[in-house]
């Protein structure tokens, strides 16, 4: 989409909502900000902790909502719940950058007056070195996000020298920041606003932090890091909030994510009273307890997700498109939307693109009744593919992780494989292990189930890193591309769409649209369905915002 | 004496360096067990996976690999995880010691009193109603597995009776030192206790009660008793002793291997982050430094449980020594 | 006492006063027979055993006939008639938020008796064929324990030495020994394949792998308490005799030391059993042994705790079953313990 006519338009929108924001906040203004509920100490609990308290490596959906609360990028997601979670703001920008050269050049002018936790202030010189600390540190993104930036090739090819140069330059005479790309990049706003962009320190190691917590300019700061028991977050005392949307001031004064136990312990110390939230979903077996006892302290929000089974096309018996388009007309979505805790947790999908994605249109064609949705499954038409297929009688093996809902749709699957005449088994073994697994080529994975949640806002995140060819890299652990689909006209229109997106959005989203249509008559995956979360808060709790982009928003509740 | 004690030493080098040596060889042979990728993160570009791996050093050979693992763990101490970057593993393994070595502590002294005492009542009363009780509860923990009967404490104790005066008093699980807080650490470890606990009376229980009906068929009982003893006397001093032995190697074994890290059902069920707990989320992820670190660390537990018990033997009843 | 077989078969029979126990050489195999026979407890709790094991394996025809049900295909979409009116197995919550669907509890009827599992699946015919797989591997299990035990424990007690210190290292190593891990690689390993070994074919689902795993895990359990019986047993006076007399050793084994150590073996076998069937729980828990749609009580438990708050049937029901079995097999090795030990029935 082109940045300028959205930028006004966004602009014009935020004016106005701001215009109308000042008069019902003149009017209300108990409304606006209640002083009494900022402090005291949030309760987090989670089975266990995940990785590195380093924003630039740590890519999990556990702690990034935490990350976008101790640092901040040069933009940021707006901070409030709702579909404008998904917009991006000027954060240590002061305003939205200067785009010119085509797309290829961003300027941005950085604020003056932000400190970091330790007590320095922020300069150009702190950006520079965070864009080339990305690289530095080989951060997980420096190839699929930010490889668009000049001089970026050098520093994959030699991380420990990487100077960006041509790529990222500071003129602290004019505080700008400048961003020089190798070709328009429609998304780029975006890649700026997530963790692996954000600013640290010039002074900061220059390789993976582990447990040692990085100064950042958040209202938070981390005070301590044991992965085995506890981390730690309090207010960063030099922190002044310069945008409520960017980086408003938290409301705790505290906040303890406490780490061990199980999922069922978690809930009964909720409903205790002893803990605020729960980052693993809420089991099935409370679910409908908790619906009539506590509905209040249950929130279900949307996701931009989906579980999938992604089909190898490489290796019988998924070689065979017939045997790939059986098993999308066989699998009964009703069934695993179920399993997962019914019709208000999960919807059943046929596209690639889950239904809040801008992108996304309502198309089912394997189905009982082809149109827009998916009703029910096709079993005749199914078995007449299978014998069409020739690969009836095959061995498969369904490969699952060990959460009890992928062993329960790696179960179903089997069913509908032995149903359609396979011989089939299914494994589960443990999430992190499976993940790698059944990515590599080596492994032979025919069959697996797993799940993909949007990294942005944006079509490609599913289509093009899913199933383009630059995905798919045979005897590698990290070849997302878990199908194995490499279809050089889809990749081309792929490519170009995200290019359209610089120039014409609209037209980019319905091409979208069509791509993802395209793409699964070739089925290489079979969609499950799309999740919902489920988040159990104490009573508490108040002022639950949840966005489509960090899911519950941490430090935008309060507790007392 | 000093002979014998080298000799436990050698044995303790020899299991562990066994034990090592095995560990990382399953683990090498394990597919998709190369943790770079997972280190690098999701998605990550060949080029990244192929820095983390320099880093790592997972490109060397692997007995250089094993080599590097040994003096990092043991010489400079300073191994860190393969899954949390920058987690050392040694003060990570002493910082979760504490929580196993109460658990199973606290639970060693609940089953070795409740053992003996089942055994010695039932063997009392052979053949009679609390026997044929004490046999059946007996018979239930050994049955019951213990991640089960933890949920079942759990669903009881913090949640449907929770607010009742029964349960009130049952703090937030979790495990609290004894230097923070000795109350609230006494009080988060009564159940954990008695669940651990629970399946090994039965266990000993069993075994005592077999073992002394048996002793007592011994001629030395009957010279006991033709003597003019009396029957509790007979009982208590002669027969246990006697039968104790069965017991108190088994105990050195669960003792052992349940501080080493074998509660760990029990520590996942109760949020005590302990060893047994920290070897299962390494477990969970193939973090092969964690995975070593509290193999070795249970592996030397068991030696020496084992050595201490085989001595403790020798007092009890010298017939076990060597002629 | 000397090696001729005229001498041997003119031995009276064991004499109870002689302080240890010899099995006699006259129709040992009847006696325990007709010791076994004669009491109520060993003839009852034998014959339930049985009857258990007839109930498992007329798994399919109470799955077929009676419940009417595939309990390996995933029911999640499957309705049943109660009252006439078909009834969802999995039942979506309809109060409060409406969220979460609970499988159908006990209808104490011919279908779905003990109610659905988190797939739909009925737990009683599940219940049954998992009887099966449980009692062959924890039965299978316990067998090879006990007899690698007790090689390994007589072993290392009577012949002493280099021989004990190489075993007991071994036993060491075996107690301290990450099962687990190798758990976890094998079933990453075998995902897909399948090995054959002369006769056998061991894939993923094979209950071999299981079997030779738990089977060796609680050798060190069973093998140091035997070893330390023999210790003591070397030091008694006809062990001690019968050495210096030149008997064989052989010999010595078979008469003296066996039958001491049988008793301490029977006693824990039932115990064996129970520990070995929770133990089978945890290794299909991490995908080596009973795979899915296969059933055993332990994968049903496993089931069963994800469905604790809202559905504790499905596991009571396995646990139950456990219990059950454990408790006859303890009762009937009372009473072998009993009639093999000819000592003891004096104390009756």
């Amino acid at each position: 989409m082109s940045e300028i006519r959205s930028i006004r338009a966004r602009l014009k929108g935020r004016f106005l909502g701001g215009v109308a924001a000042l008069a019902i906040g003149a009017a209300f203004p108990a409304m606006a900000q209640d002083d009494a509920h900022y402090g005291g100490t949030m309760k987090l609990l989670g089975v266990s902790s995940e990785g590195t308290l380093d924003p630039h490596i740590n890519y999990t959906a556990r702690y990034w909502p935490l990350f976008i609360y101790t640092h901040d990028g040069l933009m940021a997601f707006k901070k409030v719940g709702g579909p404008e979670s998904a917009d991006v703001v000027p954060d240590l920008a002061e305003a939205m950058p200067e785009v010119t050269n085509d797309g290829k050049t961003y300027t941005f002018k950085l604020r003056q007056g932000i400190k970091f936790s330790n007590g320095k202030d922020l300069t150009v010189d702190d950006v520079v070195a965070s864009f080339q600390r990305i690289f530095k540190v080989s951060s997980p993104t420096s190839g699929s996000f930010y490889s668009g930036i000049v001089g970026a090739d050098k520093c994959l090819a030699e991380a420990e020298t990487c100077t960006l140069e041509g790529g990222v330059i500071g003129d602290a005479a004019t505080n700008t920041i400048t961003i020089n790309l190798v070709a328009p990049d429609a998304e780029f706003l975006f890649k700026l606003a997530v963790p692996h962009a954000v600013i640290m320190p010039a002074d900061t190691v220059m390789k993976d932090a582990g447990n040692q917590p990085i100064p950042g300019t958040g209202t938070y700061m981390f005070e301590s890091y044991d992965p085995n028991a506890s981390l730690i977050m309090v207010r960063n005392p030099h922190f002044k909030e310069w945008s409520k949307d960017a980086q408003p001031k938290g409301y705790p004064d505290r906040i303890e994510y406490t780490f061990g136990g199980t999922e069922e312990a978690a809930v009964n110390a909720i409903l205790n009273g002893q803990a605020d939230w729960m980052y693993e979903p809420v089991p099935s077996d409370r679910l409908a307890e908790l619906s009539v006892s506590n509905p209040d302290q249950l929130r279900v929000s949307p996701l931009v997700a989906w579980w999938y089974a992604p089909l190898n096309v490489n290796i019988p018996p998924f070689d065979s498109l017939q045997a790939r388009q059986a098993m999308n007309y066989a699998v009964d979505r009703d069934a695993l939307v179920s399993v997962f805790g019914g019709p208000a947790l999960a919807s059943p999908v046929c596209t690639i693109l889950p239904p809040d994605m801008p992108g996304h249109a309502d198309r089912c064609d394997y189905t009982a009744d082809p149109g827009e949705f998916w009703s029910a499954p096709d079993m005749e038409k199914a078995h007449a593919l299978v014998e069409e297929s020739g690969t009836k009688g095959q061995k498969v093996t369904v490969v699952a992780d060990d959460t009890s809902t992928g062993r329960a749709v790696g179960t179903y699957l089997q069913t509908v494989l032995t149903e359609l005449g396979y011989d089939a088994t299914v494994q589960s073994i443990s999430g992190d292990i499976q993940f790698t697994y059944i990515q590599n080529t080596n492994n032979n994975v025919q069959i697996s189930v797993t799940q993909w949640y949007q990294d942005y806002p944006a079509a490609s995140n599913f289509l093009n890193v899913l199933f383009g060819c630059d995905s798919f890299t045979p005897g590698s652990d990290s070849s997302v591309n878990m199908s194995g689909i490499c279809d050089k006209g889809l990749d081309d229109r792929m490519k170009a769409a995200m290019a359209l997106a610089g120039t014409d959005p609209e037209a980019a989203l319905t091409e979208w649209g069509n791509i993802d249509y395209d793409m699964m008559k070739l089925a290489p995956a079979i969609p499950l369905f799309t999740p919902k979360d489920v988040d159990l808060i104490s009573t508490r709790m108040g002022n639950y915002e949840f966005s489509s982009q960090f899911h519950w928003l941490v430090g935008n509740s309060w507790v007392q | 004496m000093l002979a014998a004690i080298l000799s436990r030493l050698l044995r303790m080098v020899v299991v562990m360096f066994g034990i090592s040596v095995i560990t990382f060889l399953i683990f090498f042979a394990t597919p998709s067990s190369d943790p770079a990728a997972r280190i690098a993160g999701k998605n990550a570009a060949q080029e990244t996976i192929e820095a983390v791996r320099k880093d790592f050093g997972l490109d060397r050979p692997l007995y250089v690999q094993y080599g590097l693992m040994m003096k990092r763990l043991f010489i400079t101490r300073d191994l860190t995880s393969f899954a949390n970057r920058g987690q050392q593993i040694v003060p990570a393994v002493a910082a979760a010691a504490p929580a196993t070595l109460s658990l199973v502590s606290g639970a060693a002294v609940l089953w070795m009193l409740g053992g003996i005492l089942t055994g010695i009542t039932a063997a009392a009363w052979r053949g009679r109603w609390p026997d044929k009780l004490l046999m059946g509860i007996s018979m239930m923990a050994v049955a019951m597995p213990v991640f089960w009967v933890g949920e079942m404490v759990n669903l009881i104790t913090q949640n449907r009776l929770h607010d009742t005066w029964a349960f009130s008093w049952v703090p937030a699980l979790g495990y609290t030192p004894f230097s923070q807080d000795p109350g609230l650490w006494f009080r988060s470890m009564v159940f954990p206790w008695l669940t651990l606990a629970f399946l090994y009376i039965g266990l000993y229980g069993r075994m005592l009660r077999t073992g002394i009906i048996e002793t007592y068929q011994e001629d030395f009982i009957r010279t006991a008793r033709a003597k003019g003893l009396t029957g509790r006397k007979v009982l208590l001093k002669h027969a246990t002793r006697s039968a104790i032995i069965p017991i108190v190697i088994m105990f050195g074994m669960d003792f052992g291997v349940l501080v080493g890290g074998a509660a760990v059902l029990t520590e996942v069920v109760f949020g005590i982050n302990g060893v047994g707990r920290l070897t299962y989320q390494a477990l969970k992820v193939l973090d092969l430094p964690m995975i070593m670190a509290t193999v070795l660390y249970a592996s030397f537990f068991v030696v020496v449980a084992n050595a201490v018990v085989d001595l403790l033997c020798l007092l009890i009843d010298p017939r076990m020594r060597r002629a | 006492m000397g090696a001729s077989p005229e001498q041997e078969t003119a031995l009276p029979p064991a004499d109870p006063s002689a302080g240890e126990k010899v099995w006699s050489r006259r129709g040992p195999w009847r006696r325990v027979l007709q010791g076994l026979l004669g009491s109520p407890t060993a003839m009852i709790s034998a014959a339930l055993l049985v009857l258990i094991v007839i109930a498992t394996l007329l798994a399919p025809v109470y799955a077929k006939h009676v419940a009417g049900t595939d309990p390996f295909r995933s029911g999640l979409s499957a309705k049943i008639k109660i009252d006439g009116k078909p009834v969802p197995v999995m039942q979506q919550s309809t109060e409060g938020l409406g969220l979460g669907v609970t499988p159908i509890g006990p209808t104490w009827g011919p279908q779905y008796m003990l109610g659905a599992d988190g797939q739909g699946r009925d737990v009683a015919a599940r219940l049954l064929y998992g009887g099966q797989n449980s009692l062959l591997i924890a039965g299978a299990s316990t067998v090879l324990c006990l007899l690698i035990a007790a090689i390994v424990g007589i072993a290392a007690g009577y012949l002493g030495g280099a021989v004990d210190g190489v075993l007991s290292n071994l036993i060491d190593m075996i107690w301290a020994f990450p099962v687990y891990l190798l758990a976890i690689s094998l079933s990453i390993v075998m995902i897909g394949k399948s090995y054959a070994f002369g006769p056998f074919e061991i894939s993923s689902g094979s209950l071999i792998v299981p079997i030779l795993i738990i089977g060796l895990v609680y050798v060190p359990y069973v093998a140091r308490p035997i070893r330390g019986r023999v210790l003591a047993l070397n030091q008694s006076e006809f062990v001690m005799a019968a050495r210096g007399l030149g008997i064989r050793p052989g010999r010595i084994l078979w008469r003296h030391i066996l039958p001491n150590v049988s008793t301490t073996l029977i006693v824990f076998a039932p115990m064996l059993m129970a520990l070995n069937i929770v133990t089978e729980s945890s290794l299909s828990f991490l995908s080596v042994g009973v795979q899915p749609p296969n059933a055993s009580w332990g994968t049903i438990l496993q089931d069963g705790q994800t469905l604790l708050y809202s559905r504790p049937m499905v596991s009571l029901a396995p646990g139950l079953a456990i219990m059950v079995t454990v408790l006859l097999l303890n009762l009937f090795g009372d009473v072998l313990r009993d009639v093999l030990d000819p000592k003891s029935a004096r104390g009756r």
